[in-house]
């Protein structure tokens, strides 16, 4: 047998590397966050900050200049990559040997339980943010059952956002709109106004998912947005199938079936959403603050921008809004001066004006400190008064898709993009989103 | 001598055998490893024996994206394939001269830009303002125009032509190759008997491409069913599930979802697909021959 | 060879039609990288006012130095040593034919129909374990491994075609078998070996997968990578994206026609081959 020496061999190299196979993989355990004495304290020795953040998004760049302005031995170096690819990559760069010090992470999924987010506890403690909003905080809080919502401080955000509606003022005064909709029936009107006047009634793209800021809006002002929260922030048995969910995804596909949005929708992503209805394409449109600087500056006095109506005349309001949240690696080398820089985006008066200047959102920290200051009658002062009247109103909720990790790609993009094409109904759309969340909560 | 020559042989191949173990055998192993497990990557894990392949033949998302592979052949395979070898039959006349390099130049462009780009490039060539509306528009056909990736009808269809357009410039310049190595007598006889010229496609120059089918039908196959970049570069899988493709699945699944077992799981089904597509052909090529 | 005269003119036909069809998504993705970059072109149309500017914008703000010294850096390490295993190889395979070489032969073979898809999730653990993550390494290394099924079969073709009696004359002559490979084989190699190397050379720049799966910051990719990072940098101006795209692409197309001759060749000879 000629075969017979080489095949033993590699039959017992194979053997050998099956039997190595036949280990578990991983279950290493949590690694522990770096244990370093905490302190309020700046460092003078020269230090580098690696900050992973999405592409699109400048507000980072602009906080890291000024930071190094003020304190000349902190230098930053920050990566950026598309939305998709960050929330895909961010576990595995948390957990590599080289995490950055801070993260730009939308969804927490299994990071805290695999210890790999460092919990800021100790700093909350140390710079006394408990005069912070606390309600801005506890979505960014995780408890020891991997639920949100309470327990240890893993995240602050970057800016806090708030969404509604922008109104293209010069096509509304063509169809003699002359004031925002106050109630879903008045939005429905306009709607429908807009279509017989051959004007697109909703500007919205949903390539990448984006026409879910209408979809939820629509299910917020029939939904307890308690119940959405606690959907979003897993707690155990809250479920996405609720009779309000239902009806405001049924409502989506009538204004499908009405022609209301664009009829390449799914071709369209964020970018070009926002650019064809700052070029005048769409009545309206629905979006978030960050978005306002920009919008103003391309379509100057001509739009507005207002919160999502209720459906009874002088009900609450219910939008979508969240931190722009980062988490601090807890296998940086750097915690007390990354958590510095944190503290600082806070509550240093310049920083705070670059935040609101850069995403139009409320900078958070400590209410009673003073508001960056904003052009009068500009988008991004509607925006901040937004942003008041929904917390003084309490309807604030997360935006679904930071409910798991799979299930914005997995499920709510590529289901809404057969809603709003008529392909599915709304209960379809409901019970098909939350059948995934089962499976990804499970698996 | 002969005992030397075994020796020295094998020292030689040591270096890419070790590459080879190292990189592609020793991860596959580890695949089939990370397949019976339920792991997120980071944590612990737990043997979960065949639920991951269980669920990956359960699975209506995952088994809609092994469907959209095999339709993908259709495009990458098929079109290619037989475009090929009509234009080759047809081309075979211009073969020589400026204008015939220049043309297999041109032709084999598409294959020498990376996937990704091409994605690019098509992705605004399809889109409702682009070139593929603009020409149905002014040839009168402006009735077809929308935006082909955002439509669930044509999105599958779309992305496949991509790989069409890639595919079809290798196919055609393998083939003229080989029809220039086909006996010319054989075209002689034929047409001396008066064949026509699909009798003569059929009789002389589709047996004497045999070979090159048999390996151009595996390059193609192989490519549709391990499409990633296009996609990635185009749909990422929409509208609705239309266009997810096992790549596609895998990458999500093991990657944004962290379910490390179940993408292993896919990823070794992956492969067995593609070695049950790939070894009758070669079966067939070979048995052709004798 | 015989040809009717209506065949040669439907052949030239439908031949321009093809290459028009094979070169309009290029020129569109020229005509697009020439509008404003403020602006969301429409269609196919030659610009009014061509602003060959953008390519100097895509060039700066894509990082495309970096990005190409990245990618040379990763050519630079995956053709070499792939060329220099395969070459040993193949000679032993081919020309040696040890006992148990067909085996081994056939080995290599399966490797040629394992698609990477199914190859990534493992490969991304591997190099975490390797502490190469996010690096080059972590694709060059695989890289070697996965052509090298490819790169042996080729290189063995090739030595099989070499008579044996060149390396009967240079033993009879006292060489040893290393000193026949370096001084008699490798140099009538080389037309393989050169084709070999502008394949690889392509599929390694054009490599999208891995680097976006094993190298988190899009700099330190292959160009083609990189490319997901200027849909990204560029999402909201199409001339923009098209520039930089097409500025990625033409070092492949300069290699392609600078070596297309032997490129071509290489390719026939590989794939009825292999």
């Amino acid at each position: 047998m000629a075969l017979s020496r080489p095949l033993a061999l590699a039959a017992t190299t194979a053997v050998a590397m099956l039997a190595l196979a036949g280990c578990a993989p991983g279950g290493s355990g949590p690694a522990p966050t770096n244990s370093v004495e905490v302190s309020t304290e700046l460092t003078t020795e020269d230090v580098v900050l690696t900050i992973a953040d999405e592409t699109g998004f400048p507000l980072t760049d602009e906080l890291a200049a000024e930071f190094t302005k003020q304190y000349p031995n902190v230098t930053f170096n920050i990566t950026r990559d598309t939305f998709q690819n960050l929330t895909a990559n961010a576990p595995k760069l948390l957990a590599s040997d080289t995490p950055p010090d801070l993260i730009r992470l939308p969804t927490i999924g299994d990071t805290v339980k695999d210890g790999l987010l460092a919990n800021l506890d100790p700093w909350f403690d140390a710079y006394g943010w408990d005069t912070w909003s606390a309600a801005q905080l506890a979505p960014l809080r995780v408890n020891e059952d991997n639920v949100r919502g309470s327990g240890s401080l893993y995240q602050l955000g970057l800016g806090y956002s708030i969404t509604g509606i922008y109104m293209n003022t010069t096509l509304a005064d063509q169809l003699g709109i002359d004031a925002p909709p106050t109630t879903i029936a008045e939005l429905e009107e306009d709607l429908a106004l807009a279509k017989a006047a051959g004007i697109l009634p909703i500007m919205a793209g949903d390539k990448d998912g984006v026409v879910n800021f209408v979809v939820q809006a629509a299910m917020n002002q029939y939904n307890d947005p308690a119940e959405m929260m606690d959907w979003i922030l897993n707690v155990p048995g809250a479920t996405y199938d609720t009779p309000g969910n239902v009806q405001g995804a049924e409502l989506i596909r009538e204004w499908a079936d009405k022609g209301y949005f664009p009829s390449d929708i799914n071709a369209i992503d964020y970018a070009s959403f926002v650019s064809r209805f700052q070029g005048g394409e769409g009545l309206f449109t629905f979006n978030g603050n960050w978005a306002a600087a920009d919008t103003q500056a391309k379509m100057g006095e001509n739009v507005d921008f207002f919160l999502v109506p209720p459906v009874e005349e002088g009900g609450d309001h219910v939008a979508m809004g969240a931190a722009n949240s980062f988490s601090v690696a807890a296998g940086s080398k750097h915690l007390n001066e990354i958590v510095f820089f944190l503290n600082w985006i806070h509550t240093n008066d310049a920083a705070r004006q670059i935040v609101t200047d850069v995403t139009g959102a409320s900078p958070g920290g400590d209410p009673a400190q003073k508001q960056p200051e904003v052009a009068p009658g500009s988008l991004i002062e509607d925006a901040l008064a937004m942003s008041a009247q929904i917390a003084a109103e309490n309807g604030q909720v997360d935006f679904m898709a930071n409910a798991t990790a799979g299930i914005y790609a997995g499920a709510i993009i590529p289901e809404s993009q057969l809603l709003v094409t008529s392909q599915i109904t709304g209960d379809e759309f409901v019970k098909a989103v939350q059948a995934f969340y089962e499976q990804e909560l499970a698996g | 001598m002969a005992r030397r020559g075994t020796l020295v042989g094998w020292l030689f191949a040591l270096p890419a055998l070790i590459a080879y173990l190292a990189f592609v055998i020793y991860p596959l192993l580890l695949g089939v490893q990370y397949s019976f497990y339920r792991w997120n990557g980071v944590g612990p894990s737990e043997w979960v024996g065949l639920a991951n392949y269980i669920r990956v033949f359960t699975d209506d998302t995952l088994l809609g994206s092994i469907r959209n592979a095999f339709v993908l052949i259709g495009f990458f395979t098929i079109i290619p394939v037989s475009a090929g070898l009509v234009l080759a039959t047809l081309i075979r006349s211009v073969r020589r001269g400026f204008f015939a390099s220049a043309s297999q130049t041109i032709l084999f462009l598409p294959q020498i830009i990376p996937l990704a780009a091409a994605g690019i490039a098509w992705s605004w060539m399809y889109a409702q303002t682009g070139a593929v509306n603009q020409i149905l528009n002014a040839v009168g056909l402006g009735f077809l125009a929308r935006p082909w990736l955002g439509d669930l009808q044509t999105a599958l269809p779309a992305v496949g032509l991509i790989g069409s357009w890639v595919l079809t410039g290798l196919c055609t310049v393998l083939f003229l190759t080989g029809i220039g190595k086909i006996d010319q007598s054989l075209y002689e006889a034929v047409r001396l008997d008066g064949a026509s010229w699909w009798r003569e496609f059929i009789t002389v120059t589709v047996p004497g491409l045999r070979q090159e089918i048999a390996v151009l039908v595996t390059i193609t196959i192989i490519a549709a069913l391990s499409s990633f970049d296009i996609i990635y570069t185009t749909t990422l899988g929409g509208p609705g599930r239309a266009t997810l493709v096992p790549g596609i699945s895998i990458y999500r699944i093991g990657f944004t979802q962290s379910e490390v077992g179940l993408a292993s799981a896919f990823g070794i089904v992956l492969m067995a697909l593609v070695l049950a597509c790939v070894l009758p052909i070669q079966r067939l090529a070979r048995a052709g021959e004798r | 060879m015989i040809v009717r005269r209506s065949e040669a003119v439907i052949g030239r036909i439908v031949l321009v039609v093809v290459l028009v069809l094979t070169l309009i998504p290029l020129l569109n993705m020229v005509s697009a990288a020439l509008q404003p970059a403020d602006t969301n072109p429409t269609g196919l149309a030659w610009p009014t006012d061509p602003q060959w500017g953008n390519f100097v914008t895509a060039f700066e703000t894509g990082n495309v130095w970096r990005l190409m010294g990245s990618s040379l850096f990763i050519v630079a390490f995956v053709v070499p040593v792939s060329l220099l295993f395969a070459t040993l190889a193949g000679y032993a395979l081919g020309n040696l034919r040890m006992r148990g070489g067909r085996f081994l032969f056939l080995f290599l073979i399966l490797g040629l129909t394992i698609p990477f898809e199914a190859l990534i999730i493992p490969l991304y653990y591997q190099s975490q374990a390797l502490g190469v993550l996010n690096t080059q390494w972590a694709v060059i290394l695989p890289l070697i491994g996965l052509y090298m099924p490819f790169s042996v079969v080729w290189m063995r073709a090739h030595f099989v075609g070499v008579p044996q009696e060149l390396s009967e004359a240079a033993r009879v002559d006292g060489a040893t078998t290393l000193q026949e490979f370096w001084r008699i084989q490798l140099p009538l190699a080389r037309p393989a070996l050169s084709a070999l190397a502008i394949l690889l050379f392509l599929w390694t720049w054009n490599q999208f997968l891995l680097p976006v799966v094993l190298i988190s910051d899009p700099l330190n990719r292959t160009v083609a990578g990189a490319l997901t990072f200027f849909q990204g940098q560029y999402y909201s101006s199409i001339p923009l994206l098209n520039a930089g795209a097409l500025i990625i692409i033409v070092p492949t197309i300069l290699v392609f026609v600078i070596f297309q001759r032997q490129f071509i060749q290489a390719l026939l000879q590989g794939a009825v081959k292999g």
